[in-house]
């Protein structure tokens, strides 16, 4: 609205969603953008739900909205769960990677395997890939928050330029290396994605 | 016309009990409160001393029945109230009005929660500031908590009062606050003696969704708590203590406490709505007298607490533009505050607006049919293996803030309350106190300790509680991201400051405590089972360092496809590394080796090997 996108990122506690988010920010303040976050924490490395969101746009009033533009999964029912969050015609960029709630360890509940088809009935663009994998390939499984930036890079208006500095700004210096590989490998796989509607 | 010397009125003013002389008692209004928190069936009794409630414990403490205890403060008298309250024990609870302050963080949460038995806390307000820092109207502190408050204006009230707010809590399921001031507590009057009120029992029932406040329970409770208020103000509105007085003048006093005293003496011929429940506000009893007169004023010391209430239904009202916002007040202040206006052309009449319902928002709805995600232990947590010793023992274990409160959730569903910060202690005393034996423990973080854990510790000892304090040391303050605290010296720049044993603190206390390895399963369970036959009050320190700083493996465990039957006992601990397979127990890269799993399984499914100098099981 007004201009303004938001992008939602969610996952499992531990995965660097917040880490993601951060990426994601200074991106859009490399482009001269004005950008508001909000995250939910406290109990985000204990493997509980996590949720944050990012806003930029010329000017950013709220730091939340009801429904995202974007929303990045590290885990496919996070993903599945994420697309409450979505707006109509919305992309979700989602990791193929399961983390089993303790309902489901438990054999009270299955692990839902539904998100292809339901992200099909409600019209939103899912981009799926193995993040895991690419992250392993760029050498830090912890990697694949980053490795789904760089697979939405292309939907998002960021020059590469702007993604460097935003990458150099917001990850540590001792492992900018491996996100720098995981944001190529996963923009290349991003490319190649056939994006079913 | 001196307002003091003003002719009595022929109607004796309602809430008077004109009783036979020779059976009257004369008792100050603290007397009259602890009598009458003894008649109305009050078990524990406990509080700080503070002027001007301290006559109330000391006037229980000889009365039959009652248990009354100094606490160490008043938030860890209010806490220890709880604990009682809990067990099924009628208890009061009191302090001056800045002792709410201290124990503000109980109160607010408390609210929520809600009682098992009856539970009213006396706030001794001091208006003019006879003993006390500042002059803070604690009628404020119903409104900000959202429970009812109750108001006597003489000792007979103080008396007959406490039956009343003792049976609102329980039958509203609140605290209740009972607001007396210094001319009340320390004046005194004839109170006319009751029979005592029957009492039921209400046996101590877990109930994890009520007193376990993790933030999906308290939002919950929350909107319980709104639905509450509007049920009591309509209990307002009909209550025989919120008193419509007819006068024979144009002129109404809307009035509580001793300030209705002092309007009734200064205007004998004027109507009065005396609110003896003085939160929530009875609107429409407000809305009658205005039918009545056309002329009202509020009389009440210090803030315009019911004039701003009154102002808000968009009635004319004359209160703190000519009553004194601050000071005590006495009949002539009031009548030389009000004479003019007695006198002056009555306001146009205006219909009341009455305040519209709350709306509550709409709580997110869950997507149908996906499993929940909570936040859970992570694995190698060395809470787990307290909580795994604390399932097998019929014991309440009360809890407190941290990440050990996640122990709350499924599958260990293994902590009973969580209140506030450092409220285990405190309850736990009240709780086994009130159950006359060692029914509940204490499980408390050693940040938590720190921050309020070793005051109930020391009131715990002072009071000889009995009772097991587990202070789960993971040497940080782990769950908002593993901030230093006293027990680890570490400082936010990350520099290293003294270091606080909470072992040797304990002994200096006077309290016997025990330092185990939270990691050795067996030593720990041990540790536990011998305290909780030893008699008095003990302290257990699980110790074993965060598993997420240290990332530490302690050796690997495998699963014996043969002898794993997926009988599921081992998910009972809730380890997320664990998860059944086709045909076995099935364990992820995530697994620690913390080995709690091959203690639980009964099968010798689960192999533990030690790392290269690890422990071995």
């Amino acid at each position: 609205m007004n201009g303004t996108t938001t992008v939602s990122l969610v996952g499992v506690g531990g995965q660097g969603i917040l880490l993601g988010a951060a990426v994601l920010a200074e991106t859009a303040m490399a482009e001269g953008l004005d950008v508001k976050a909000s995250e939910v924490k406290g109990m985000a490395q204990r493997g509980g739900s996590v949720l944050s969101t990012v806003r930029f746009g010329r000017h950013v009033y709220s730091p939340v909205a009801p429904h995202a533009d974007l929303v990045f999964a590290t885990e496919m029912l996070e993903g599945l769960r994420g697309l409450d969050l979505l707006a109509a015609r919305g992309t979700l960029v989602c990791a193929t990677t399961r983390i089993l709630p303790g309902s489901v360890l438990r054999g009270e509940e299955a692990y839902p395997e539904e998100l292809v088809g339901a992200a099909a009935d409600r019209g939103v663009r899912l981009m799926l890939l193995d993040a895991d994998e690419l992250a392993r390939e760029a050498g830090d499984l912890r990697a694949v928050n980053v490795v789904l930036l760089g697979a939405a890079s292309p939907v998002l208006p960021f020059s590469q330029d702007a993604w460097d500095r935003g990458l150099a700004a917001a990850v540590p210096a001792k492992i900018l290396d491996v996100n720098r590989r995981a944001f190529a490998l996963g923009r290349e796989a991003g490319a190649r994605q056939e994006v079913p509607r | 016309m001196t307002p003091g010397f003003a002719a009595p009125s022929a109607v004796p003013p309602i809430g008077y009990t004109l009783c036979p002389v020779e059976r009257a008692l004369f008792l100050s209004g603290n007397e009259a409160i602890a009598q009458g928190a003894a008649r109305a069936g009050t078990g524990f009794a406990c509080g700080y001393p503070g002027t001007p409630s301290t006559e109330i414990v000391e006037a229980i403490a000889g009365l039959d029945g009652v248990r009354a205890e100094w606490c160490v403060n008043e938030k860890v008298a209010l806490e220890t109230a709880v604990g009682a309250s809990l067990a099924g024990v009628r208890t009061l609870v009191t302090m001056k009005h800045v002792g709410l302050n201290v124990a503000a963080d109980p109160f607010m949460t408390l609210s929520l929660t809600g009682i098992n038995a009856g539970l009213v806390l006396v706030s001794a307000d001091d208006p003019g500031m006879h003993s006390s820092q500042n002059e803070q109207d604690n009628r404020n502190y119903a409104r900000f908590a959202k429970v009812p408050m109750l108001e006597p204006a003489d000792s007979q009230e103080a008396y007959d009062f406490l039956a009343e707010a003792f049976a609102l809590s329980e039958e509203f399921d609140t605290p209740v606050l009972l607001r007396t001031t210094t001319r009340l507590s320390h004046g005194r009057g004839r109170v006319l003696p009751r029979v005592p009120v029957p009492l039921e029992a209400r046996a101590y029932e877990r109930d994890m969704a009520k007193y376990v406040m993790v933030p999906q329970n308290a939002r919950r409770r929350n909107r319980l708590v709104l639905e509450r208020l509007e049920k009591l103000r309509r209990r307002a509105e009909g209550s025989s203590l919120n008193v419509l007085e007819a006068g024979t003048v144009d002129f109404g006093i809307i009035a509580s406490g001793v300030a209705y005293q002092y309007a009734r003496e200064a205007f004998p011929k004027a109507w009065f709505l005396k609110l003896g429940m003085s939160h929530p506000l009875p609107h429409e009893k407000v809305a009658r007298l205005y039918q009545s007169v056309s002329r009202v004023a509020v009389v009440e010391e210090l803030d315009p607490f019911i004039e701003e209430q009154v102002r808000a239904l968009g009635l004319p009202v004359v209160g703190k533009e000519a009553i004194p916002a601050d000071g005590e007040l006495d009949p002539e202040t009031v009548f030389r505050a009000l004479e003019a206006f007695v006198m002056r052309r009555p306001p146009r009449r205006r219909r009341p607006v009455m305040p519209p319902a709350l709306r509550l928002s709409t709580p997110p709805t869950p997507a149908p049919g996906l499993p929940v995600r909570p936040p859970v232990l992570c694995p190698g947590c060395s809470h787990r293996s307290v909580y795994a010793a604390l399932r097998r023992r019929d014991l309440a274990p009360l809890g407190d803030i941290g990440c050990y409160t996640l122990g709350a959730l499924p599958p260990l569903l293994a902590l009973d309350s969580c209140l506030c910060m450092g409220a285990s202690v405190g309850m736990m005393s009240g709780f086994n106190k009130a159950m006359g034996r060692k029914a509940a423990a204490a499980v408390i973080g050693d940040s938590t300790f720190f921050h309020s854990g070793v005051t109930p510790l020391i009131d715990a000892h002072y009071n000889e509680s009995e009772g097991l304090v587990l202070v789960l040391d993971n040497r940080t303050t782990a769950m908002t991201g593993h901030q230093g605290h006293p027990g680890t010296g570490l400082r936010p720049d990350r520099s290293q400051g003294p270091v606080v044993d909470v072992q040797r603190l304990c002994e200096g206390i006077g309290v016997r405590c025990t330092t185990v390895d939270a990691n050795d399963h067996k030593a720990l369970d041990a540790a536990i089972k011998a305290e909780l036959e030893t008699p008095g009050l003990g302290v257990l320190v699980a110790l074993a360092p965060c598993v997420l700083m240290t990332r530490e493996r302690a050796g690997t465990v495998t699963v014996d496809d043969e002898r794993c039957n997926l009988c599921g006992l081992c998910l009972d601990i809730g380890c997320p590394a664990l998860a059944p397979g086709e045909v076995a127990m099935t364990l992820t890269e995530a697994c620690t080796g913390c080995a709690l799993c091959v203690e639980v399984c009964r099968r010798g499914a689960l192999v533990h090997e030690a790392a290269d100098k690890g422990r071995e099981t």
